[in-house]
């Protein structure tokens, strides 16, 4: 079996201030953007959490980037071979802790009936493929620091196996109380309180319909430490690194090149982003080549002292792609 | 293409490996018992299948999933054959619940936890020296999800060998809001009868080797022919028939068998109302006019819900029932729903034939379903 080479066709994000990808690399000069405040409202949101929320704000610009929603909002790819894979690591632990205080306050019989879903983990890849009618593999990564790289290896794992055409993948992270607390016993930064959005989908199946691929998923790594995370992506023939996206707490000693790689640290600017990370950056990349930015782009997650493991990614322009 | 299993592992309410677990589903023992978690005067439902390892009633403990899982994939890797130092070895974990418990904990009554906590990679690194490690909360068809994931690794040549995982305790939140939504309270959990009235949850861990065919010389408990995966894209909660049908037509179609091959079929079972009738409904479709008559059973029966481990723990019991050609009876079992008319339930007791190929059902909240199809190893 031949695997199915896995490329990128459409960009979303759901973060406060930002309008798109390219909003990632530059700070958007005026106002505007999005706004959780207004942005999360609507019929298609009720009663659901705020991650779910988020993610569905992202899907959407994504799936319409990719030239996959009909004119009335409707999902127009193949059904049964489109897979959902979300990344989140606090999606719902608002719900968990709120739904613990009830309890200890009301006993159960103060708790909503329309909280069951919210109780599981999956409860946001579960929206999306209702909303889209998306009845693939349907897969949530919780994964701590590298989840949304994760993400990125298990969506392009579907498709090569072809148990999927396309996946929709999504990180998100909601700034809800029990996240900020949580986090602010561990440090001082602010939290991201969003979500981005890829389709990811096979070469052939994008040729197909004549879709335009914006870059290739040319390898992705989980190791014990960056340095070897990122000597796996990083293969002879691929163009040198143009832009390298990085965590707080990247070791410096684990640059992928000899020389200055330009480099960027989303969370510097977005806070802790956690299971959105790995996603924001794989969009940043993409918005990177499309502005006709050089080279190939590597992100890499996790690698700090307190982290089980490192992630990289590697993103290639579509010229260079196999 | 085909995966050997050669090593399994697993802790339950109703045994501390997987032969005392099979053991104790064939003789009819099961881990029910009055909630001991949590204060039960804040909840309608007061039963449950734990393991009975806290300190006392009332007096919970942060990780206790964390623990079973390290237990659970330390046997696997021994029964492999394999050292315990399984740097190389990527290990794929199933659950709904995460370390939920341990939040809670937390958040209401002030124990340590770290973001890390949340997810089992680091626990896996200090135990086991792995860092290809992923935790997939796939609700309760979390372990078949990983399964069929280990398979594509091993097919695309990213590994020759992938353990396999799961684990779960239960929380307040997902106990509370289950207990909220029943209509009565269930004194047990009681699969494909007339009289069920609700899942209970139980707790456990379970762990396989998954690896390339003929990696290892020597035995293998069971060799794996196919995992499906799919979703039903149209409830959160209540499952679709129609969809269960696809995923194990699919999963047939995958392991090259068809309807009349399965011998066995471990059912998801989870004695809700929907569930049961939903899931008797696709098989008995599935089966329809196809001379299919395997024998099924239910092991939540006895082993309660243990949520996202709950599919590989009946793959495991699967490959023992396949091996000594027993199957254990769905407990408590009397008078089986209209739906399952057709489908030859074990009950009474356990029944002994000759089996050869078994069919593994899990389903999950957000409407996910996978469906595993097995074959007797040689041991």
């Amino acid at each position: 079996m031949t695997p199915e080479t896995a490329v990128i066709t459409g960009v979303g994000l759901a973060v406060p201030g930002l309008d798109g990808a390219p909003d990632l690399l530059e700070p958007p000069s005026g106002g505007g953007g999005f706004d959780p405040a207004t942005g999360l409202k609507g019929r298609e949101m009720r009663h659901k959490d705020r991650a779910s929320r988020l993610a569905l704000r992202a899907a959407e610009p994504a799936l319409r980037d990719a030239g996959l929603l009909s004119d009335d909002g409707a999902y127009a790819g193949s059904a049964s071979a489109t897979a959902v894979v979300v990344s989140t690591n606090y999606g719902n632990l608002d719900s968990v802790c709120d739904f613990a205080d009830i309890i200890a306050e009301q006993t159960v019989t103060g708790l909503s009936p329309l909280g069951l879903p919210h109780t599981s983990s999956n409860v946001i890849a579960g929206w999306i493929a209702i909303r889209y009618g998306m009845r693939g593999p349907n897969v949530t990564v919780c994964n701590g620091p590298t989840s949304g790289t994760d993400a990125l290896y298990w969506a392009r794992n579907l498709i090569a196996v072809r148990r999927a055409e396309v996946a929709v993948v999504i990180g998100v992270e909601p700034d809800t109380e029990p996240v900020a607390r949580l986090l602010s016993e561990a440090s001082e930064r602010t939290v991201l309180d969003g979500a981005a959005a890829l389709v990811v989908e096979s070469a052939t199946h994008a040729r197909a319909r004549s879709a335009r691929p914006l870059a290739a998923l040319a390898e992705v790594a989980r190791a014990s430490d960056l340095r070897t995370a990122v000597a796996e992506v990083r293969k002879a023939d691929a163009p040198p690194v143009g832009l390298w996206l990085t965590a707080e707490e990247t070791p410096s000693d684990a640059a992928p090149d000899t020389g200055a790689v330009p480099s960027l640290d989303l969370t510097a600017r977005l806070g802790h982003c956690s299971g959105a990370l790995g996603v924001l950056q794989c969009a940043a990349g993409v918005a990177h080549l499309g502005r006709g930015g050089s080279g190939s782009v590597l992100t890499t997650s996790g690698g700090a002292p307190a982290d089980d493991a490192a992630a990289a990614l590697l993103l290639t322009g579509i010229g260079a792609a196999p | 293409m085909s995966w050997d299993i050669t090593g399994i592992g697993a802790v339950a309410a109703i045994g501390q490996n997987p032969y005392d677990i099979f053991d104790s589903l064939c003789a009819g023992r099961s881990g029910l018992a009055e909630l001991r978690a949590f204060d039960v005067d804040n909840y309608r439902a007061r039963h449950a299948y734990e393991i009975d390892d806290r300190d006392g009633p009332g007096q919970d403990r942060p990780l206790r999933a964390t623990g079973w899982l390290q237990t659970a994939v330390a046997q696997a890797l021994a029964d492999a054959g394999l050292d315990e130092q399984a740097d190389a070895v990527p290990v794929l974990v199933g659950t709904t619940l995460r370390e939920q418990r341990s939040a809670e904990l937390w958040w209401r009554q002030k124990t340590q936890l770290a973001p890390s906590d949340l997810h089992f990679g680091t626990a896996l690194r200090e135990r086991f020296g792995t860092a290809r490690t992923y935790t997939f909360a796939n609700a309760c068809a979390a372990t078949l999800y990983a399964l069929g994931m280990a398979t594509d690794m091993i097919e695309l040549g990213l590994a020759d060998t992938v353990v396999v995982a799961g684990a779960d305790s239960i929380t307040e939140s997902a106990y509370g809001v289950l207990d909220r939504v029943q209509n009565e309270s269930p004194l047990a959990l009681r699969p494909f009868d007339r009289a069920r009235n609700g899942m209970l949850m139980g707790e456990g861990a379970v762990a396989v080797v998954v690896q390339r065919s003929g990696a290892r010389p020597g035995g293998t408990h069971a060799v794996l022919r196919g995992v499906s995966m799919n979703c039903d894209a149209s409830h959160p909660t209540a499952p679709d028939p129609v969809t269960i049908a696809a995923a194990v037509e699919d999963a047939y179609r995958r392991a090259h068998v068809r309807a009349d091959d399965i011998d066995l079929v471990m059912l998801h079972g989870s004695g809700t109302q929907l569930n049961d009738a939903a899931e008797a409904t696709a098989l008995s479709r599935v089966f329809a006019g196809t001379g299919a008559d395997p024998l099924l059973t239910a092991i939540k029966s006895m082993t309660g819900h243990t949520l996202g481990g709950s599919g590989l723990l009946s793959l495991v019991m699967a490959a023992l029932a396949l091996h000594r050609g027993v199957v254990p009876p769905v407990l408590g079992l009397e008078n089986p729903i209209e739906e399952a008319s057709g489908l030859r339930l074990v009950r009474g007791g356990a029944a002994t034939a000759e089996l050869s190929t078994a069919q593994v059902n899990a389903f999950g909240f957000g409407g996910i379903n996978a469906v595993a199809v097995l074959e007797k190893g040689a041991s």
